[in-house]
C-alpha cells in the first residue's frame, strides 16, 4: 500500500471527494500541499516522513479501564490495603463524597509471552500477542470526569470543538481508496459512546475529514440506499433524469470547477454503496476467521465483528478506523470484580484475533493499533450504595498500548508511583501519545497545521508535545 | 471600591537573601539558562538566576514547582527539548535538576498574602465570599479573614495553632467532605496547606507592593491600519466604465478593475438575478406567483422595488437573524455534558433577533442591547413590561449561548467557569472586534499588540455579570421577565395541574414505607407525578446575562492561563493599544442602583461613530454574505495575521456611510444589492478568470450554492410544504430508526430551519450534511463542502422523498395528466424560471419513461393499490426529487 502521489490515471479512475471549487485536474496534482489553497480533498499525500504506519485503527476503551487490575500490579497495595488515602488522593477524585480505602486488585497477575510482562489473568488471548504490544504505564490525563477527558483524548483539548485525531490524520494523508470515507468509525449498536458523534468530529478542519459512521449491523451507512428496494431499470431512469439536468447545467457554465466536484461526489455515491457492503460483509470471511474473532460466542461476537470489519477496511486502504464499545463498560464504579470480567470478556479474544490476523496478512507493520480509554482508575474503592467497591476515575496515572506501524513488541514505558496513582517516571501525556501516533505515520506534530482565524492550530496545540521513541522501532 | 487585603498597598516585609541553587545545578543553570534568563532584560520575565527569583517565576508562572520536578515547567521545557533552544541538556544535568526540586523542595523565603490568594479564591470563598458566608465567615479580604466569625478569628498572625482557618483545614473538616461534590470544591493540596502554614508563621504578611506596570506599544504596532478610525475617502473618478456606476460601490470597484483592463461581467439574467435577490435577502425561493408578478412587472425600477419589498418581509428577518445568530453560536442545549442539557427559554434571544431584524434596529443600539440590554434601564422596577423592554433584556442572550456544563457538579470547576467567559471573550473578539482576542489568555498575542493584560481586562468588563468565583450555574441564571398575559397564562394552565401533582404528592407520602405491597400503588402514583409535571408549562424566563449587584471578586492576570496561577490584579478595561484612537475613553459607571455598568460602558465605547472595528467588522460581514467574500477575506480577523482589505477605501466609505445613514443594515443592503456590482452575471469571461483568477476584484459574481437553511426552507417552500409560522419554542427533532434526525413536524407544519430545535448533539442531518457548523463556540465562516454524503442524504433520504412526492399528488390533482403543464409549475417552483421547449420534452419523456418502469414494478411486486394512479404519481414524484437534487436547484447564479 502507497501513499505516495497516485497517478493522474489512476486517479481519475477511482475519482474523489472535493471540497471548495476544487476542479479535478487541480486535485490530481494536489501532494503535500497541506492548507496552502483553501482546496481540501481526499486524495493521498506525502507524509513529511516515511512513516512505518500507513493506517491506524483505534480501539478505544469508553470509560476509563483499571491500570492497577489490568496492565500495572501493584503489589504494595496489598501492603497498603485497608488505609485511608492520602490529601494529595482525595484532591484529585471525582464523587468526593464516596472515597474508600486502598484496595489492591482482587485478580491475579501472570507472566505471558517470550517478554514475560506481567498483566491480568483476565486477558489470555491478549497474553498470546503481548510480545506485539508496547504498554505505556505512565499516561496521565487533566480531568477527571468522562466529557472533558474523552475530548482531550480525541482531539487534543479538554474542550468540544477541535479535529479529532482520525480528521487530523486523513487531513494529512488522505486516503488511497476513493470509493470509501477515509475515516470510519464503527459504533457500537448499543449506543453511542460520551459526547456521542462529537468524538469525531472535523471541528473547523473541512467536513471532509470528519469520521463516518459505519454500522456494523443492517445498513453501513444512512441514507446509503433509497428508503425502497428498486429494480435496476427504474433506478437507472432516475438516475438518466438528474445526469441530464445536470450535464445540461453545467455545460452553460464552463470552468466551473466546484460542478464537476459535485457531479463526482453524486457518482462516488452510487459507487459507495457497492464499496460498503462489500467492505462490511463478514460472510466473505473463512470459517476459521470467524471463529478466531469470536464471532459463534455470544459474549465476544458484538465486538469481534468490528474488529473483523476493521481489519477489512484497513485491508481496503481506510486511512483510519477507530471501534467503540457500548456505554462505558471500563467505567467501574461499583462492582469492580464483575464488571471488569464482562469487559475483558468481551474484548480480549476479538482484539487478539486482530492482532495476529493483521500479522499473518503482513498488514501488522503497516497498521497501527492504539489501545486505551479516557483515563485509568483510582488504587482506592469507590464505595456506591448499592453496590460492592468499585473504583473512581483516575486521570493522574494510566496505561494505554500500541501495537505494529512502527512500535516495538514486548515492552513498558514509564512507571507509575507505588500504589498505581500518579504516573512518576516517563511520563507521557496525551499530546506525547498524539505526537507518537503521528509519528508513525510520518507526520510531524509541530507541522501537521491548519491555519484557521490566520492562526496555525495543531492537535497537540501549543503544549510542549515529545515523541516517545523507546517504543518505536 | 472595596479594598482587598491583597491589594492593601503596604510595604513589603523585606525578602530574606535568596536561597541559591546546589552546586550541581547552578553550573547547569549558569551555563544554559543564565544567559538569556537574567538581568532587566529577561527574556518572558523570567530570571535564572537565582532559585528565589526562577521560583518568583516569569510570565508563565514559577519556574519549578517545590518537590515536584514532574510538575514544574522548568523540567517540562527542558525534558520536550524545546530549552534550551536547538540544544538538548544530558540526562545527568535533567537529573541534578529533578533531584534538586524533588529532594530539596526548595521554597521561597519570603511568602506573602500573594501565595495564599489562590488557595481562599479556588477552595473557600464559594461559601465564605460574596453571596454566602457560611458561619458569618467571609475569607476574601485580610480584614475579614483577621475578623473572623461566629467561631472566632479565621487566623492569628504568627501563630498557625491558633488560626482555625489553617486547623480545620488540617483537620479535612473544611472545605467540609460532604459539601465537595456538589459546590465543586476540592481540599487542598499538601503543598498549598504547607504554605498556608508557613504564611502565618510569617506573621500573614501582605503581598509586596508592585507597581502597577502599563503595557507600551511601539509606533508600528499602533499605526495597524485596522486600528485607524476610518476616513471617508473621495469617490474614484472613472475613465470608460463610467456609464455603469449606479452608486459609489461600483466607482470604487470599477476603479480596481480598470486599473487590470478588466470591467464588469454582463448583467445576471433577469430572472436570475430575482432568485439571487431572493434567497440572499430571505433565504428562500420565490413562490411562483411571486416569479409571475416579477416577469409582468415591466417597470424601469422593477428590481430597486424588488429589492425594498424583500427588505419589508418577515422572511428577511428570518434570514438575516440567522446569520447573527452563527456570529453569536446560537444553541439550543448547554453542550460539554453528554446530557447535553436542553435551553428551553434560548428561543427569546433568538425571537428578540428577529423582531430585531425585522425593525431594521440601528446596528449601534442593536449591539448595545447584545451587549448590555440589561444595563440600559432598571428592568427590575419594571412590574409590566412590554415585548420590547423583554426583548431589550433577553438580547443579553448573544452572551449566554456558548457551551456551559458548568451546571454539572462534575464539571463546574472554577477553570471550567473560565472558560465559558472565555468562550465569550471568543464571540465577542470573532463577531465584534474582529480581533483574535483569545489568544491572549495565556500569553501576550503572538502578532496583534494585544497583551495578556488586555484579556483579563476585557474579563473584568464580564466579571461583574460572569463571577467565576461566585458561580451561577447556567441553569439557574435566568430572569423571571414576561409579558403579564403570558405569565397568567402559564399560571392558569399549571394551577390545576400544580394542585393535582400535589395530591398526588400526598397520597404518596402516605404510602408505608418499604412495604412491598404498597410498591405498585408507590410506582403507580410517581409515574401520575412525572406524567402531570410534564404537562406543566415553563415559567416564561428569559436566559439573559445580567449583574449581579454588588462588588465582583477581584480579576487576576492568570499566568499561562492557568486558574491557579494568579498574577496581578486587573481592571476592567478595553484593549489598551485602542486607547486614544480618537475613541472616549472606557469609563464603568452604574446607569442605575444594583449594576456596574462595565457592560454598558463597553457597547458605548464599542458603538461611538468613528470606532475604527465596530462599523469595518459589520459592513464587511453584510459584503461577505451578498457577494461571496469579504472585503476583508478573514471576516473575524483584522489583526496582522487576517487578510487585508482587497478595496479598503470601499471598506471605509461604506464602514462611514453604514454610521450616517444612522446604523441601519437594510439600507446597507439596499446600498449594495442595486450596485451594478451585484448585479452582473456568475459567468467569467477567459480575461476575467485570467486576471482576477480568485475573483478578489469582483468581475463577476461567484456561483455559489445554498446553504443548509437555504436548501432545507426553500426545498419546503418549492413542495408547497412551507409554514410560515413566526416565533416560539424550537420545533422538537426525532432521530428515525435509520438514524436520520428529522424535525417532528406536527400537523404537516413544516418550518424553517432557525426555528428548529439547535441541540448540539442532534444536528438535524439534513442540516449537517450541508455544512450546517458546530457552535464552537460560534462560526464566523462557515466551511462548504462538496460531498458525497450530501449526494446520499438528497437523493436517498426519506425525507426528501416524502417532499418530492407530496408535490407530485398535488401537482396530479391539479394538472391531471398535462404532463408538460406540471413540469412548467416544477421549473417555476424549484428554478424560478420556464422549461424551454426542449427541456418540457425532454423532462415529459423522462416522466414517461419513470411510469412505465414503476408500472412494471409495481406489477412484479403484485402492489394492491392501483398500479397505474400508484406509477405516475411515483414517476412526477421521482421528476420533482430530480428537480431538487438537480445543480441548478441547489446552485444560485
Amino acid at each position: 500500500m502507497s501513499i505516495e502521489r497516485t497517478t493522474r490515471r489512476g486517479f481519475f479512475g477511482r475519482m474523489m471527494d472535493g471540497v471548495q471549487g476544487a476542479a479535478l485536474a487541480s486535485l490530481a496534482l494536489a501532494d503535500a500541499a497541506r492548507a496552502s489553497s483553501g482546496t481540501y480533498d481526499l486524495s493521498p499525500k506525502k507524509p513529511h516522513f516515511d512513516g512505518k504506519a500507513k493506517a491506524v485503527i483505534h480501539l478505544f476503551m469508553n470509560g476509563g479501564p483499571s491500570q492497577v487490575d489490568l496492565f500495572d500490579p501493584k503489589p504494595a497495595l496489598v501492603k497498603h490495603a485497608g488505609s485511608a488515602p492520602s490529601r494529595d488522593i482525595v484532591n484529585q477524585i471525582e464523587f468526593a463524597d464516596q472515597i474508600g480505602v486502598m484496595m489492591p486488585s482482587p485478580f491475579g497477575f501472570k507472566r505471558y509471552g517470550k517478554c514475560g510482562m506481567e498483566m491480568t489473568e483476565l486477558m489470555p488471548h491478549l497474553g498470546t500477542v503481548v510480545d506485539e504490544i508496547a504498554f505505556i504505564r505512565s499516561m496521565y490525563g487533566e480531568h477527571f470526569n468522562h466529557e472533558p477527558s474523552l475530548y482531550l483524548m480525541h482531539s487534543g483539548r479538554t474542550l468540544p470543538g477541535r479535529p479529532s485525531l482520525g480528521a487530523w490524520v486523513t487531513y494529512g494523508l488522505g486516503s488511497v481508496n476513493q470509493n470509501l470515507p477515509a475515516y470510519v468509525v464503527l459504533d457500537d449498536p448499543k449506543g453511542l459512546p460520551i459526547n456521542l458523534t462529537q468524538n469525531w468530529q472535523s471541528g473547523w478542519l473541512p467536513p471532509i475529514f470528519q469520521g463516518t459512521r459505519f454500522r456494523s449491523e443492517g445498513l453501513p451507512l444512512l441514507n446509503l440506499k433509497p428508503p425502497e428496494e428498486l429494480p435496476s431499470p427504474l433506478v437507472e431512469a432516475q438516475r438518466d433524469l438528474l445526469r441530464s439536468l445536470d450535464e445540461a447545467h453545467r455545460a452553460r457554465r464552463p470552468g466551473v470547477g466546484e460542478l464537476d466536484a459535485r457531479i463526482a461526489s453524486y457518482e462516488l455515491a452510487a459507487r459507495m454503496q457497492m464499496a460498503a457492503t462489500d467492505a462490511l460483509d463478514l460472510s466473505k470471511e473463512s470459517d476459521a476467521t470467524r471463529e478466531m474473532y469470536g464471532l459463534n460466542e455470544e459474549a465476544t461476537q458484538s465486538y469481534g465483528r468490528r474488529c473483523l470489519m476493521a481489519r477489512r477496511l484497513v485491508e481496503r486502504g481506510v486511512r483510519f478506523v477507530q471501534i467503540f464499545i457500548e456505554g462505558q463498560i471500563w467505567d467501574n464504579h461499583s462492582d469492580l470484580e464483575k464488571s471488569l470480567k464482562y469487559s475483558c470478556a468481551k474484548t480480549d479474544r476479538p482484539i487478539a484475533a486482530l492482532i495476529r490476523d493483521l500479522k499473518q496478512r503482513g498488514l501488522l507493520d503497516s497498521t497501527l493499533l492504539l489501545w486505551g480509554g479516557e483515563f485509568g482508575r483510582m488504587p482506592i474503592s469507590q464505595i456506591r450504595a448499592g453496590g460492592t467497591a468499585g473504583r473512581d476515575h483516575g486521570p493522574g496515572g494510566f496505561t494505554t498500548w500500541m501495537a505494529g506501524g512502527g512500535v516495538k513488541g514486548g515492552v513498558v514505558h514509564g512507571a507509575t508511583d507505588e500504589i498505581g496513582h500518579k504516573a512518576v517516571q516517563d511520563r507521557v501525556s496525551v499530546h506525547d501519545f498524539h505526537a507518537t501516533m503521528l509519528h508513525c505515520l510520518g507526520l510531524r506534530f509541530r507541522d501537521l497545521a491548519f491555519t484557521r482565524h490566520s492562526l496555525q492550530e495543531r492537535l497537540t496545540d501549543q503544549y510542549p508535545a515529545r515523541v516517545v521513541n523507546e517504543i518505536l522501532v | 471600591m472595596q479594598t482587598l487585603g491583597l491589594m492593601a498597598f503596604v510595604c513589603a516585609a523585606a525578602l530574606l537573601p535568596a536561597a541559591d541553587y546546589p552546586a550541581a545545578v547552578a553550573t547547569v543553570m549558569k551555563s544554559n539558562c543564565a544567559g538569556c534568563h537574567s538581568g532587566a532584560k529577561a527574556q518572558a520575565g523570567l530570571d535564572l538566576s537565582t532559585s528565589e527569583r526562577a521560583l518568583q517565576g516569569g510570565k508563565t508562572g514559577p519556574a519549578f514547582k517545590p518537590g515536584s520536578a514532574e510538575g514544574s515547567l522548568l523540567v517540562a521545557k527542558i525534558v520536550a527539548g524545546s530549552m534550551p533552544p536547538g540544544r538538548k541538556l544530558p540526562p545527568e544535568q535533567i537529573a541534578a535538576i529533578r533531584k534538586w526540586i524533588d529532594d530539596e523542595k526548595p521554597t521561597r523565603a519570603g511568602v506573602t498574602e500573594a501565595d495564599v490568594v489562590p488557595l481562599f479564591q479556588m477552595r473557600c470563598v464559594t461559601c465564605h465570599g460574596k453571596r454566602v458566608q457560611e458561619g458569618g465567615l467571609d475569607l476574601r479580604t485580610q480584614a475579614s479573614r483577621l475578623k473572623g466569625g461566629k467561631s472566632g478569628p479565621g487566623l492569628v498572625p504568627g501563630k498557625p495553632e491558633e488560626s482555625l482557618i489553617l486547623k480545620r483545614i488540617q483537620a479535612g473538616e473544611m472545605p467540609p467532605p460532604k459539601k465537595l461534590f456538589e459546590a465543586f470544591v476540592r481540599p487542598p493540596s499538601s503543598d498549598e496547606v504547607e504554605t498556608l502554614k508557613a504564611w502565618i508563621t510569617a506573621g500573614a504578611p501582605p503581598a509586596p507592593v508592585v507597581p502597577p506596570v502599563e503595557d507600551t506599544f511601539t509606533e508600528t504596532e499602533r499605526s495597524w491600519w485596522s486600528f485607524q478610525a476610518p476616513v471617508r475617502p473621495a469617490v474614484p473618478v472613472l475613465g470608460r466604465y463610467g456609464t455603469a456606476v449606479r452608486n459609489p460601490i461600483d466607482s470604487f470597484v470599477l476603479a480596481k478593475l480598470e486599473a487590470k483592463g478588466l470591467g464588469y461581467a454582463a448583467e445576471a439574467g433577469r430572472l436570475a438575478l430575482m432568485r439571487r435577490a431572493y434567497l440572499d435577502l430571505t433565504g428562500l425561493l420565490p413562490t411562483v406567483a411571486q416569479v409571475r408578478a416579477y416577469e409582468a412587472d415591466t417597470r424601469a425600477d422593477a428590481y430597486e422595488r424588488l429589492v425594498d419589498e424583500l427588505l419589508g418581509s418577515a422572511a428577511y428577518a428570518e434570514r438575516w437573524a440567522r446569520i447573527w445568530l452563527d456570529s453569536a453560536g446560537y444553541a439550543d442545549s448547554e453542550g460539554i455534558i453528554h446530557e447535553d442539557r436542553l435551553r428551553p427559554q434560548a428561543w427569546r434571544y433568538r425571537d428578540a433577533v428577529v423582531r430585531a431584524m425585522e425593525r431594521d434596529e440601528p446596528y449601534d443600539r442593536f449591539l448595545t442591547a447584545q451587549i448590555a440590554g440589561d444595563e440600559v434601564a432598571d428592568f427590575r422596577k419594571n412590574r409590566a413590561p412590554a415585548q420590547a423592554d423583554i426583548d431589550l433584556v433577553a438580547s443579553t442572550g448573544f452572551l449566554r449561548i456558548v457551551p456551559d456544563g458548568t451546571y454539572s457538579p462534575a464539571n463546574g470547576s472554577v477553570a471550567e467557569r473560565m472558560n465559558v467567559i472565555a468562550d465569550e471573550i471568543e464571540v465577542i473578539g470573532s463577531t465584534v472586534l474582529g480581533l483574535t482576542v483569545g489568544c491572549a489568555r495565556c500569553h501576550n498575542h503572538k502578532y496583534d499588540p494585544i497583551r495578556q493584560r488586555d484579556y483579563y481586562r476585557l474579563s473584568a468588563i464580564l466579571q461583574a455579570s460572569y463571577d467565576p468565583y461566585d458561580w451561577v450555574k447556567p441553569t439557574e441564571r435566568n430572569l423571571d421577565f414576561a409579558l403579564a398575559e403570558e405569565r397568567a397564562a402559564a399560571e392558569k394552565h399549571n394551577a390545576p395541574i400544580d394542585a393535582e401533582i400535589k395530591k398526588l404528592e400526598k397520597l404518596l407520602e402516605a404510602q408505608p414505607k418499604e412495604d412491598e405491597k404498597a410498591k405498585p400503588e408507590v410506582d403507580r402514583l410517581t409515574r401520575a407525578i412525572a406524567d402531570q409535571k410534564a404537562k406543566l408549562k415553563p415559567k416564561p424566563e428569559i436566559r439573559a446575562l445580567y449583574d449581579m449587584g454588588g462588588e465582583p471578586s477581584p480579576v487576576f492576570l492568570l499566568k499561562r492561563g492557568e486558574a491557579q496561577q494568579l498574577g496581578e490584579r486587573l481592571d476592567p478595561q478595553v484593549p489598551a493599544v485602542l486607547h486614544g484612537a480618537g475613541l472616549q475613553a472606557y469609563k464603568p459607571q452604574p446607569p442605575y442602583e444594583g449594576t456596574s455598568g462595565r457592560r454598558l460602558a463597553f457597547a458605548r465605547w464599542l458603538t461611538q461613530p468613528q470606532h475604527p472595528l465596530t462599523a469595518r467588522v459589520m459592513v464587511n460581514r453584510l459584503w461577505k454574505h451578498h457577494f461571496g467574500r469579504g472585503i476583508v477575506e478573514t471576516v473575524s480577523n483584522f489583526g496582522k495575521t487576517g487578510s487585508l482589505p482587497s478595496h479598503p477605501e470601499l471598506l471605509d466609505w461604506l464602514a462611514t456611510e453604514f454610521v450616517q445613514q444612522g446604523w441601519s443594515l437594510k439600507k446597507m443592503h439596499r446600498l449594495m444589492m442595486t450596485s451594478t456590482a451585484y448585479r452582473q452575471a456568475a459567468i467569467a469571461s477567459a480575461e476575467a478568470q485570467a486576471a482576477d483568477p480568485e475573483n478578489r476584484l469582483l468581475s463577476r459574481m461567484p456561483l455559489r450554492r445554498m446553504d443548509a437553511e437555504q436548501l432545507h426552507d426553500s426545498m419546503l417552500l418549492a413542495t408547497g410544504r412551507l409554514s410560515r409560522e413566526r416565533f416560539g419554542p424550537a420545533v422538537p427533532v426525532e432521530t428515525r430508526p435509520g438514524g436520520e434526525v428529522v424535525e417532528k413536524a406536527s400537523k404537516d407544519q413544516w418550518r424553517r430551519a432557525i426555528y428548529l430545535l439547535q441541540r448540539r448533539t442532534t444536528p438535524v442531518t439534513m442540516l449537517e450534511a450541508f455544512d450546517l457548523p458546530p457552535m464552537s463556540p460560534n462560526c464566523s465562516e462557515r466551511p462548504h463542502s462538496t460531498v458525497s454524503t450530501q449526494a446520499l442524504e438528497m437523493r436517498n433520504s426519506p425525507v426528501v422523498t416524502e417532499h418530492a412526492r407530496y408535490l407530485a399528488g398535488r401537482l396530479l390533482d391539479e394538472y391531471g395528466n398535462d404532463t408538460a403543464r406540471m413540469v412548467e409549475d416544477t421549473y417555476l417552483r424549484t428554478l424560478s424560471r420556464r422549461p424551454s421547449a426542449e427541456e418540457t420534452a425532454r423532462a415529459v419523456q423522462a416522466v414517461e419513461r419513470l411510469e412505465r418502469e414503476w408500472r412494471q414494478h409495481l406489477e412484479e411486486q403484485k402492489a394492491t393499490a392501483p398500479h397505474a394512479i400508484t406509477a405516475r404519481w411515483h414517476a412526477v414524484g421521482d421528476f420533482v426529487h430530480a428537480m431538487l437534487s438537480s445543480a441548478e436547484f441547489i446552485y444560485v447564479d
